[in-house]
């Protein structure tokens, strides 16, 4: 490929008789042109963009697949698994941890072309492909008169499948849940090629709930291909709060006690005072204190009690909709790394998870960890996902590197991670682990560790799916 | 009130800030201008993608608008090469601009690869699928080759311009227009009218869309006519919008059909369900995302059922852009099948405003119903 360096070169082949087949199944759905291969070198993994301002490339694939059905995904994976060839499922290229990178070359296999949908209303699940666009369906419940409740920040460029395979959340989470609390069954190709169906029974004691093995896995034991979801009527009725609190502390023992009494708001979010200065600089009231933004919604007869018990415990000053109408209209616009990359900025999100016992302590200390890395402009963070036991903290960093982005880069995740593990925290929340993750979940899983490997190993003997994704 | 940037001033104070990022405080004082539009689409993870007819169908990164705009840039650095095979992916766009209605800098993806595409066309790298639309421009000013020998109208009030399209494929549709025109009270005439140069400008052969701006809008500004009314909505959206940019001035004063009949279509009555598809040039380019829905809600008795994509969240019919419909034909269907699925859930009668949606949906076995044909229907009782 003219001009361009590929960071994670891989010695392996495609034998042109693999290509002829992939052929003979997909024929025009498969590609080996520079720009495919180009186009799915990456996902949204932050340092990338630097090196692709640099004319780097992670990695190139040898082929690029597109199937449009269950079968196909077989076929394909069933040539890779008798000549052992990688593959690495490909949803929306959205996640930021690298974990759809090409790095041993191999066959990349594209889901965006499975996106039927079945609605069963009786029932309220819907039965969705796994490269179904986040949005087309959350628009196509919407028109039926429901919702997944799903609206994670990438709600525009992701898939189903990836939500599964990343076990994301949603900004609604704390009412709807994970993307694990809506997968009610689903379907997977192993890495041989047969397919698993894990029905989606209301609930059933048929052993070890399988199904979640696949969630979360990230592509290391096989291809989601389509899920059965939870949904809900579209809300009746929503209502908006928000508060300014002089402490981070009196906003999260508000929102502790809050769930504790059962209130179940969709969206809480509570910004520490450099993000509340951030995104709510227009706002004077809330300018150098915390900013918390709810949202309820619902049948209006609950939602009106859930008010009701939040103004009771909320201690800091109401401000009403504006700030949280703010944030409905600025949630999606997405522009910082676009902006900030070419100027040399390198800009990542990390999110963990704690109990509430250590959640100041661990808030301060990754403030403070990752502020001491040579090269820091700013480490802030919100809370943003909320549980009766704890909370997520969403941490958003910024530095200019005076030597590699790269080092600068790890050197910041490698602080975060050693010191959330220390104060007793999960090292990811909703993003998962990819490549830049990988050798940190062994320290957070412990023996669990080995359990992992051994799945993997036992379903995927050869090693051919997302070889090394998450350090397995 | 704090400003924008206030924040992080806070946080990287004084000296330490000049000498830990000059670039970034010059940046936030606003005295150092930021990457240009196509590095940022070019670093975005695809915040419009959900929008884009072309990626919901075709499903590649490589044809994704960011997808796109990670190649032009790429060519533009000279790391790729600007030859067909990577120039390809540009062209599968339908310059319907959905991704600018959800884009954070409101970028048209279709604006930021024009420059690679007016690149190739001047260096002579181009399809050879567009080399026959090229030459019935420069020849006939017409994208369909030789026009058939047309009878004009000569007299009359307000010029009614019909289009390419119009004038090849539905000339009952130009009847129609005129007679709902004279119901009202005009006098409609048509003109040698030449192709507005649109698909020359979609196809980055920008050259030859001046040259047929500037005899267009001779043609146009002679005809005497303060008013001009078009049936489609791509030369509307040509005269009042691409024109002005290149300096290209027309007198009277134009109107898409919709436009200039609103507000006059009143007391219409008829029977029966339609559903309606906004066209992307009306909806999107002319900013009338609600007008197609408000005229047919004005006709008392038609139910009228709403598509889940309408307005500013239109899905082009397929057929935009000039390029994929000759490029990659079997796409351009997949695209319009896919929006008639859709429709045909909320009625068997298709209403649009545009000669392209139309051709593209009767080309898929969708009844479709241009608004004029519907007027005419209901006024004839
Ligand atoms: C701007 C932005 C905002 C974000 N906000 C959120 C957020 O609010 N919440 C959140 O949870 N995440 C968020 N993310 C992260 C990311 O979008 C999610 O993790 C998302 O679930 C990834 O989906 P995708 O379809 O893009 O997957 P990809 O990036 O394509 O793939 C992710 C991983 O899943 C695997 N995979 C994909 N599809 C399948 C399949 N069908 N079967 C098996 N494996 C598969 C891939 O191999 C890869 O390892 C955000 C990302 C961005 C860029
Ligand atoms: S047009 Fe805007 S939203 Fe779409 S990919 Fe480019 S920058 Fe992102
Ligand atoms: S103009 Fe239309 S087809 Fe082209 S990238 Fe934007 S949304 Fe997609």
């Amino acid at each position: 490929m003219t001009n361009l360096e590929v960071v994670m070169r891989s010695n392996h082949e495609l034998p042109s008789d693999v290509l002829k087949h992939l052929i003979s199944i997909l024929g025009n759905r498969v590609s080996t042109k520079d720009v495919d291969l180009l186009s799915y070198s990456r996902d949204y993994w932050p340092i990338t963009l630097h090196w692709m301002l640099k004319g780097k490339i992670p990695a190139l694939a040898r082929a690029i697949v597109w199937p449009k059905n269950t079968r196909e995904v077989q076929d394909v994976v069933k040539i890779a698994y008798e000549n052992a060839i990688p593959v690495y499922t490909y949803g929306g290229g959205s996640g930021v941890l690298g974990g759809a990178i090409p790095e041993q070359g191999g066959i990349v296999v594209d889901m965006k072309k499975m996106r039927s949908i079945k609605l069963h209303e009786e029932n309220l699940l819907v039965e969705v492909e796994a490269g179904t666009n986040g949005y087309y369906l959350e628009k196509y419940l919407n028109k039926k008169g429901y919702t997944l409740g799903h609206f994670p920040q990438s709600l525009y460029p992701s898939t189903i499948g990836g939500w599964i395979a990343t076990k994301a959340t949603g900004q609604f989470s704390t009412k709807y849940g994970g993307i694990e609390d809506m997968v009610l069954g689903l379907e997977a190709v192993l890495p041989w090629g047969d397919v698993v169906t894990l029905k989606p029974h209301v609930r059933s004691a048929t052993g070890p709930d399988l199904k979640t093995l696949f969630i979360g896995s990230e592509g290391i034991l096989g291809i989601i291909t389509k899920t059965w979801l939870k949904i809900w009527p579209y809300p009746e009725k929503r209502i908006l709060l928000s508060f300014a609190s002089e402490t981070l502390e009196e906003a999260l023992d508000s929102v502790n006690r809050i769930l504790k009494r059962g209130a179940r708001p969709a969206v809480v979010r509570i910004y520490d005072i450099v993000e509340t200065k951030r995104h709510f600089y227009k706002f004077d009231e809330v300018y150098g204190k915390i900013a918390t933004i709810i949202i309820l919604e619902g049948d209006s007869k609950l939602v009106e009690a859930e008010k009701q018990i939040i103004e009771e415990e909320f201690k800091g000053k109401a401000l009403g909709e504006n700030l949280v109408k703010h944030w409905l209209e600025t949630r999606f616009n997405v522009k910082e790394a676009s902006e900030f990359a070419p100027l040399g900025v390198v800009f990542d999100t990390i999110e963990v998870s704690i109990h509430w016992s250590k959640a100041i302590k661990l808030y301060r200390s990754l403030i403070n960890v990752m502020r001491s890395v040579k090269g820091t402009l700013f480490v802030s963070a919100h809370a943003s996902h909320f549980y009766p036991q704890g909370v997520c903290f969403y941490f958003t960093f910024a530095g200019i590197p005076k030597g590699d982005p790269t080092e600068y880069y790890n050197e910041v995740w490698d602080v975060a991670m050693k010191t959330t593990l220390e104060v007793g925290g999960a090292i990811s929340h909703h993003h998962g682990i990819g490549r830049q993750r990988g050798k940190w979940l062994k320290e957070d899983l412990g023996l669990a560790f080995e359990v992992l490997k051994k799945v993997k190993n036992a379903l995927d003997e050869k090693k051919i799916m997302n070889p090394r994704n998450m350090g397995v | 009130m704090p400003r924008k940037w206030d924040w992080l001033k806070d946080e990287i104070k004084g000296l330490e800030l000049i000498r830990s990022a000059p670039l970034i405080f010059k940046f936030i004082s606003g005295k150092l201008n930021g990457p240009d539009d196509l590095v940022k689409c070019a670093l975005c993870p695809n915040m419009c993608r959900h929008a884009c007819p072309i990626s919901i169908v075709d499903g590649k990164e490589t044809t994704s608008p960011a997808g796109k705009a990670r190649i032009a840039f790429f060519i533009r650095d000279g790391k790729l090469e600007l030859n067909l095979e990577n120039i390809e992916p540009l062209y599968m766009c339908l310059s319907c601009d959905a991704c600018t209605q959800w884009c954070p800098f409101e970028f048209s993806v279709s604006n930021l690869t024009r420059p690679i595409k007016e690149e190739a066309v001047k260096k002579g790298i181009t399809f050879k699928e567009f080399s026959e639309v090229f030459k019935n421009l420069k020849e006939y000013g017409y994208v369909y080759g030789e026009p058939k020998d047309e009878k004009m109208v000569r007299d009359g009030n307000i010029l009614y311009l019909r289009g390419c399209t119009i004038r090849e494929k539905y000339p009952e549709v130009e009847k129609k227009t005129s007679k709902v025109l004279e119901s009202l009270g005009y006098k409609p005439f048509t003109t040698s009218e030449k192709c507005c140069g649109i698909p020359a400008y979609n196809l980055g052969n920008i050259t030859l869309f001046k040259k047929l701006a500037k005899e267009q809008a001779e043609i146009i500004n002679s005809s005497g006519a303060d008013v001009v009314v078009t049936s489609c909505p791509s030369c509307a959206y040509a005269y009042r919008v691409l024109y002005p940019k290149y300096s290209i001035k027309i007198n009277p004063k134009i109107f898409h059909i919709t436009e200039f009949l609103e507000g006059k279509i009143k007391g219409l009555k008829t029977k029966g369900r339609v559903t309606f598809h906004d066209p992307c040039k009306l909806a999107i380019g002319l900013k009338r995302p609600e007008l197609l829905e408000k005229l047919l809600l004005s006709i008392e008795g038609l139910e009228v059922k709403s598509p889940r994509r309408k307005g500013k969240e239109t899905f082009c019919c397929g057929y935009g852009g000039s390029a994929i419909s000759r490029l990659n034909a079997q796409l351009a269907d997949e695209i319009s099948n896919e929006r008639l699925k859709e429709l045909r859930e909320e009625a068997e009668v298709i209403v649009t405003a545009c000669p392209t949606c139309k051709l593209a949906f009767e080309s898929n076995y969708g009844k479709t119903l241009d608004i004029a044909e519907l007027l005419y229907d209901v006024l004839r009782g």
